[in-house]
């Protein structure tokens, strides 16, 4: 059997190799070509999945610039949940104009499908509740909301921002 | 096919990364987060919770809530009597003096805490990517020794992960900015995170890291300048109105939230307002907290947070044998190195050198160690070869104008092509004239080269359709061939120089072109109304002509007027663009009349579009000389 050096001689530069000619640059060509073809499949499999994160991430991306805009919102409209409590304290024209202005704020919302959820003698769930403390309680049982804070809100499954509750010890 | 991804398993917070196409990828995990809080919990009912839903039950159940297994991992218990003082959770010591936590009254190893964090993030990568992930390189601190290395390996295994390599995390910073191609190098990284401050100095050559130094601060951080935020605000509030606000739960949250706004608003703006309405409420009624915090302020509150970071930094250079000039390069790290005040000492303490911080400090380690990562599953060395064309590709087009077919910075090996058409009546030969550069003017751009395509059949303008394809192989290596789609004639060139330009001389391109924008714009927009103008006068030419004696004299005359004018408009230079408009948009409307008058005429038959205005066509070919 020839060894590579000669049939190296023998192939001009595109010339055809015999079949079933074997050699050390023979090997070391399959070695290199099997490489890059994994190389290609690689890429192309990077790719692939590249294109298909994009498209996810184009369908979602209209989501996800109103969620930058509204959790701030949301904070605020804790702030006014928080307002809300003192409205006793006001003239009857000020505290009726005020719900008014809360009211407009949440059914925008609403007709954008961001509505709050209940917690209140719910269990405690880490999902839809962050855990300000526990408090004690007679009538509830342990492991149940018995104080929110501030209120949850979701947008279909998604939970916006989750409600800030006391839960019974 | 299986991937590997870097992974920065931090103290507070981990961030996992992955090659992707060549470049590194911050994962978002399924929280939509781009960082993962180090926690897990174990609730009441025995299910195990990670990274922030472990975080958000941690105030009702802070026994079972791991936080800071970092500071525990790979030690003696003997060792860590100063943390466990730290910790709300049960720290005991296990089979030959190991750290145990005591949970329900089970023993958990920290490696098992590590565990539950690595593998969440190698789920949420695997569902990110769309592929599974089972090769991960993980990094520690410089200063961790054999047992914590092989801790967090460990951890790895538990994971079910094939730990490729166990890197430091400031190689890995400094692999995020190719400092290891950069020859020798002298680096410094300042690793200043939410609870620990590390120093190190690294000596790089052929590629290989060597630590030189390393000194820090275990317990310096982020959360120290929330807190003396928190601090400042909670006491003018109690001077003011007389409430201590630290007290209430609620209150203090709120606070440290505002806070920690407040910091990263002064990274950026010099005051910032701290606005919490209702915080609190006494006999008197509600209260609001309402308070303006400047950049100067809080450099003062923190001063001396900032200037404990100095000690560390002498002593690393001590220990090297270094001095602040001897110091090529700086790489920030951590989401503090943010703060100016930081920034200022880092460039005081190195003589002034301006440091790295182009990359996310929160995440430079991941990107770095999914860089890694990228070289040992082989996916790098020949990827990253993908080279970009630096300046835009096209060909001169009717009026002198540059038509891009490959716009700068587009990724090689690409191909494009599109359809253009000629520029006058029985054109047989259309010049390609190829251009590289960013000027809308072809005169202002490069010339890379010419042909001529001939043997066009005789046509009216704007019907031949000769495609032009510009293809780039991985070479920069540039065919540029042209085809009459009817005849099928081609002819084409290659240009090897394309991409061979100086870095000096592409910056110096980019920016003419930028300085010339509104010029260039101008020019564009008088070139098209030249355009315009000379197709719509064609094409009313030929409708008159081929409705002649069907067209009212009047209105006959009126389209010649208008054509003459638009033709002695066209040749004033510069050409009065409002004018060239308003005659073109008259022109139009005498033509559209005049064809529906004739349609009108031929009872009803299908509405015609002008001559010349195939959808196919582009732009046109000016007459070949």
């Amino acid at each position: 059997m020839a060894n590579g050096s000669e049939i190296k001689e023998e192939m001009g530069p595109c010339g055809e190799r015999p079949a079933g000619a074997e050699g050390p640059e023979y090997e070391r060509l399959k070695a290199e070509l099997s490489r890059e073809h994994e190389l290609y499949l690689r890429t192309l499999a990077d790719f692939d999945n590249y294109r298909r994160r994009v498209e996810r991430e184009r369908a979602t991306s209209a989501h996800a610039g109103k969620r930058e805009l509204v959790i701030p919102l949301l904070e605020v409209l804790a702030d006014f949940d928080r307002a809300l409590e003192h409205l006793g304290d006001v003239p009857e024209w000020m505290s009726s104009g005020f719900v008014a202005i809360y009211k407009r704020l949440t059914s925008s919302l609403q007709a954008q499908g961001i509505v709050p959820f209940e917690s209140l003698g719910n269990r405690f769930d880490p999902v839809r509740h962050e855990a300000v403390g526990l408090t004690e309680s007679e009538d509830a049982e342990p492991g149940t909301v018995v104080a929110e804070l501030s209120r949850g809100y979701c947008w279909g499954d998604e939970v916006l921002r989750p409600a800030r509750v006391r839960v019974a010890q | 096919m299986a991937k590997a991804v870097g992974i920065d398993l931090g103290t507070t917070n981990s961030v996992v990364a992955v090659m992707e196409g060549g470049k590194a990828t911050v994962i978002i995990n399924s929280d939509g987060g781009r960082l993962t809080p180090s926690v897990v919990a174990y609730s009441k009912t025995g299910e195990r919770l990670v990274g922030q839903l472990a975080k958000r039950q941690a105030a009702i159940n802070p026994e079972q809530t791991i936080y800071s297994a970092k500071r525990f991992v790979g030690r003696r218990y003997s060792e860590v009597q100063s943390e466990i003082k730290n910790v709300p959770y049960r720290v005991t010591a296990g089979p030959n003096d190991a750290v145990r936590f005591e949970i329900a009254g089970k023993q958990i190893a920290p490696e098992e805490i590590s565990a539950s964090v690595l593998r969440k993030l190698a789920d949420d990568a695997s569902k990110y990517i769309g592929e599974k992930v089972t090769d991960a390189i993980i990094t520690v601190p410089a200063y961790f020794n054999d047992a914590q290395r092989q801790a967090t390996k460990d951890a790895g295994k538990i994971a079910g992960l094939k730990v490729l390599r166990i890197i430091n995390e400031p190689t890995a910073a400094a692999l995020a900015y190719g400092l290891d191609k950069k020859g020798n190098e002298t680096i410094m990284v300042f690793d200043l995170g939410g609870g620990t401050f590390d120093v190190s100095i690294l000596e790089v050559g052929d590629g290989v890291f060597e630590v030189k130094s390393t000194s820090g601060d275990t317990h310096l951080g982020g959360d120290d300048f929330d807190k003396r935020i928190v601090d400042w605000l909670a006491q003018e509030f109690l001077r003011d109105q007389g409430i201590e606000l630290r007290k209430d739960r609620q209150s203090l949250q709120r606070l440290t939230e505002a806070a920690e706004k407040a910091k990263v608003e002064l990274s950026s703006v010099v005051e910032t307002s701290i606005s919490l309405p209702f915080i609190t409420a006494d006999a008197a009624g509600p209260k609001h907290l309402e308070m303006k915090l400047a950049r100067a302020k809080f450099d003062q509150l923190t001063a001396d947070l900032v200037e404990r970071c100095v000690g560390p930094v002498k002593q690393a250079l001590l220990d090297a044998k270094l001095g602040e000039r001897d110091i090529d390069e700086v790489v920030l790290v951590g989401g503090s190195t943010r703060t100016p005040a930081v920034q200022a000492l880092v460039r005081r303490l190195i003589a002034g050198k301006e440091p790295n911080q182009s990359v996310n400090p929160d995440e430079v380690v991941a990107i770095g160690a999914a860089i890694q990562a990228g070289v040992l599953a082989g996916d790098v060395k020949d990827v990253v070869l993908l080279d970009v064309t630096p300046l835009s590709l096209g060909v001169e087009t009717l009026g002198g104008v540059m038509t891009k077919l490959v716009e700068r910075n587009t990724t090689i090996p690409v191909k494009r092509s599109e359809v253009f058409s000629t520029a006058e009546e029985n054109q047989t030969a259309v010049d390609i004239h190829i251009m590289q550069g960013e000027r809308e003017l072809a005169r202002d751009n490069r010339t890379l080269g010419h042909f001529r395509l001939e043997g066009i059949r005789p046509a009216q303008r704007g019907l031949p359709q000769i495609e032009v394809t510009f293809d780039i192989d991985t070479n920069g290596i540039l065919t540029v061939k042209a085809r009459d789609k009817e005849t099928d004639k081609a002819q084409e060139i290659t240009i090897s120089g394309s991409t061979q330009l100086s870095r000096d001389e592409i910056d110096r391109m980019v920016a003419d072109a930028k300085g010339h924008a509104e010029e260039d714009k101008r020019r564009h927009e008088e070139v098209e109304a030249r355009n315009a103008a000379n197709s719509v006068a064609y094409q009313a030419e030929r409708q008159v002509k081929a409705l002649d004696g069907s067209v009212p004299l009047n209105e006959k005359a009126r389209a010649e007027q208008l054509i003459a004018d638009i033709r002695q408009s066209t040749k004033s230079e510069p050409a009065d663009i409002a004018r060239l408009r308003r005659l073109t948009s008259d022109l139009q409307q005498l033509v559209y009349g005049l064809e529906s008058a004739s349609h009108g005429s031929a009872a009803g038959g299908p509405q015609g579009k002008p001559p010349g205005a195939d959808d196919v066509i582009d732009a046109e070919f000016r007459p070949s000389k």
